[in-house]
């Protein structure tokens, strides 16, 4: 048996010295971070560490105080709204409410970004939603109203809008907060199998410690602002840091 | 002494804002116009905006020019027969109509119920990330959410105002012939004589720049809305307020201008 032959990982997004500040609020303090074409980077840290503001700085949503994000050797920071519009299209976002257009229905909604990249073709858009759909296990509430669903349905339904594009790459805010186990599970092994048979780069938020060992390739902690760690799972597990091991087994090291 | 630098600081605090403020609307004004050149068309948006803004202000617009009209009438006539001038009121109330009473009335309308429902629908978008979405989609939020209000409302803002006049004269006819036994014939050649293509052109013309003004005002409200459901009362109210001041202030500048190019009284 031959070992599997090892892939050059080359660079696709890379965070350099990102500083970030609300107010008097400094969120990121000098994120560096390099992600790699076809990788999961599973992003772990404490709430309100800025792990969403991180996210909406790779996308170009939000504007940096310093420091600067490259997707492919390219300077997001520095580009106008209508280029970076070009830019964008080459990713997929999931955010962490979802965010679907309430005036649109479900398949709409998975639809709006196909209709923005120009496809036309009513037959295919049809086609496309459905698969997209499927993969969430949705395809029977496409005609309802997202403020008709669960809060589950429309994150899986928000999933379905930031992977029918079929993007280079997808961030996922948070994709299984507040699923049940088996669903999570389903977008657990959808986010592995956009990864293996499309090479999707992925860059996932979360919560749920089982779904980081499932998924991750690389693990980053932010904290305090900064790349905390920055590792496997298996050295995450191993890691010697009380800080980072009371995080995955969820000790707060307070008494009831 | 510190508190005197306090009190003095005030007015300047006030006014970079202002010129802050006006310059986010520039900004607005200069991407709107990059969405025009450059941006795409969505013909099924400004058609539903079309019903929105045109088709659906009517009722409002209607009732105002009426009743304005049918009041102006009124009291032209309880002042003008003193002089044995009643049945040369039409021409005041149609010069009056078409060139302020109609714009501005129904400007004032359409920012109550058009500009507040801008500001809220956009500023509920923005709130709950729908205008980020959009962004990371790629369809930039001026083209998708400003533009097809914009083409609507430059649409139906003149004929809303076109609409308001008529109605506002039909009622001063009615008013005159019912109340006031004003004779037809006479009351509608003073109307001919003294009413100009100009004074139309006026009134049009103000409808254009009133329709600029609520919908940059109330779409700008609505993107920069935050803090929730507060903040998006606070978008919407503000979009009211600021588009019916600035409505007003306009108008009389607009007013002074136009009256260079269409002066009042050449057909006298």
């Amino acid at each position: 048996m031959t070992a599997p032959e090892v892939q050059p990982k080359i660079p696709f997004i890379r965070v350099f010295g990102l500083k970030k500040s609300f107010g008097t609020q400094k969120t990121l303090q000098g994120v560096d971070l390099t992600i790699r074409h076809g990788e999961t980077l599973v992003l772990i840290g404490p709430s309100g560490e800025g792990k969403s503001v991180l996210l909406k700085h790779i996308i170009g949503l939000m504007r940096p105080d310093a420091g600067r994000v490259e997707l492919d050797g390219v300077n997001l920071c520095t580009l106008r709204e209508r280029q970076l519009m070009q830019v964008r299209r080459r990713m997929g976002y999931l955010f962490q409410n979802a965010a679907l257009f309430d005036s649109l229905t479900v398949a709409q909604n998975v639809a709006f970004p196909l209709k923005e990249a120009g496809v036309r073709d009513k037959a295919e858009l049809e086609e496309r939603v459905h698969e997209a759909l499927d993969l969430v296990e949705l395809s029977e509430h496409k005609d309802k109203m997202p403020i008709n669903l669960s809060g589950g349905m429309r994150k899986r339904v928000g999933i379905a809008r930031a992977i029918i594009g079929r993007p280079e790459c997808v961030l996922y805010d948070e994709p299984t907060a507040g699923l049940d186990p088996i669903v999570t599970d389903v977008i657990d092994l959808m986010i592995l199998r956009m990864q293996k048979h499309f090479a999707v780069t992925s860059i996932v938020i979360t919560h749920d410690m089982s779904s980081v060992f499932k998924i991750a390739d690389r693990v980053a902690f932010l904290k305090n602002g900064v790349v905390y760690f920055d590792g496997t799972p298996d050295e995450l597990k191993n890691s010697p840091d009380p800080e980072i091991q009371n995080f995955i087994a969820g000790r707060s090291g307070m008494k009831a | 002494m510190d508190s005197a630098i306090a009190l003095l600081a005030l007015p300047g605090q006030a006014m970079i804002r202002f010129l802050s403020y006006l310059g986010q609307l520039g900004l607005l004004l200069g991407e709107l116009w990059q969405a025009l050149i450059k941006g795409s068309f969505r013909l099924r948006l400004m058609a539903q905006q079309l019903v929105t803004i045109g088709y659906g202000s009517q009722a409002v617009v209607i009732v105002t020019g009426a009743f304005t009209g049918a009041v102006f009438t009124a009291q032209s006539y309880f002042k003008f027969k003193d002089f044995g001038m009643g049945s040369t009121i039409g021409s005041v109330v149609s010069v009056s109509l078409c060139r302020e009473l109609g714009p501005v009335l129904a400007g004032l309308m359409v920012t109550g119920r058009v500009g507040a429902a801008m500001a809220a629908e956009i500023g509920t978008m923005k709130v709950s990330e729908q205008v980020d979405a959009l962004r990371v989609m790629g369809a930039h939020p001026v083209d998708y959410l400003v533009l097809p209000r914009f083409i609507a409302m430059m649409i139906s803002m003149p004929l809303l105002i076109a609409e308001s006049i008529a109605f506002g004269m039909a009622a001063s006819v009615v008013v005159g012939l019912a109340a006031f036994d004003i004779p037809f014939a006479w009351f509608w050649t003073h109307v001919r004589q003294h009413t100009n293509l100009e004074d139309v052109s006026f009134g049009m013309i103000k409808g254009f720049v009133f329709g600029i003004l609520i919908v940059i005002i109330s779409c700008h409200q609505g993107l920069v809305a935050s803090n929730g459901a507060v903040g998006v009362g606070l978008s919407t109210t503000r979009a009211v307020v600021f588009s019916s001041l600035a409505l007003l202030i306009v108008n009389f500048f607009l007013t002074m201008l136009l009256n260079y190019f269409f002066p009042l009284g050449t057909a006298l």
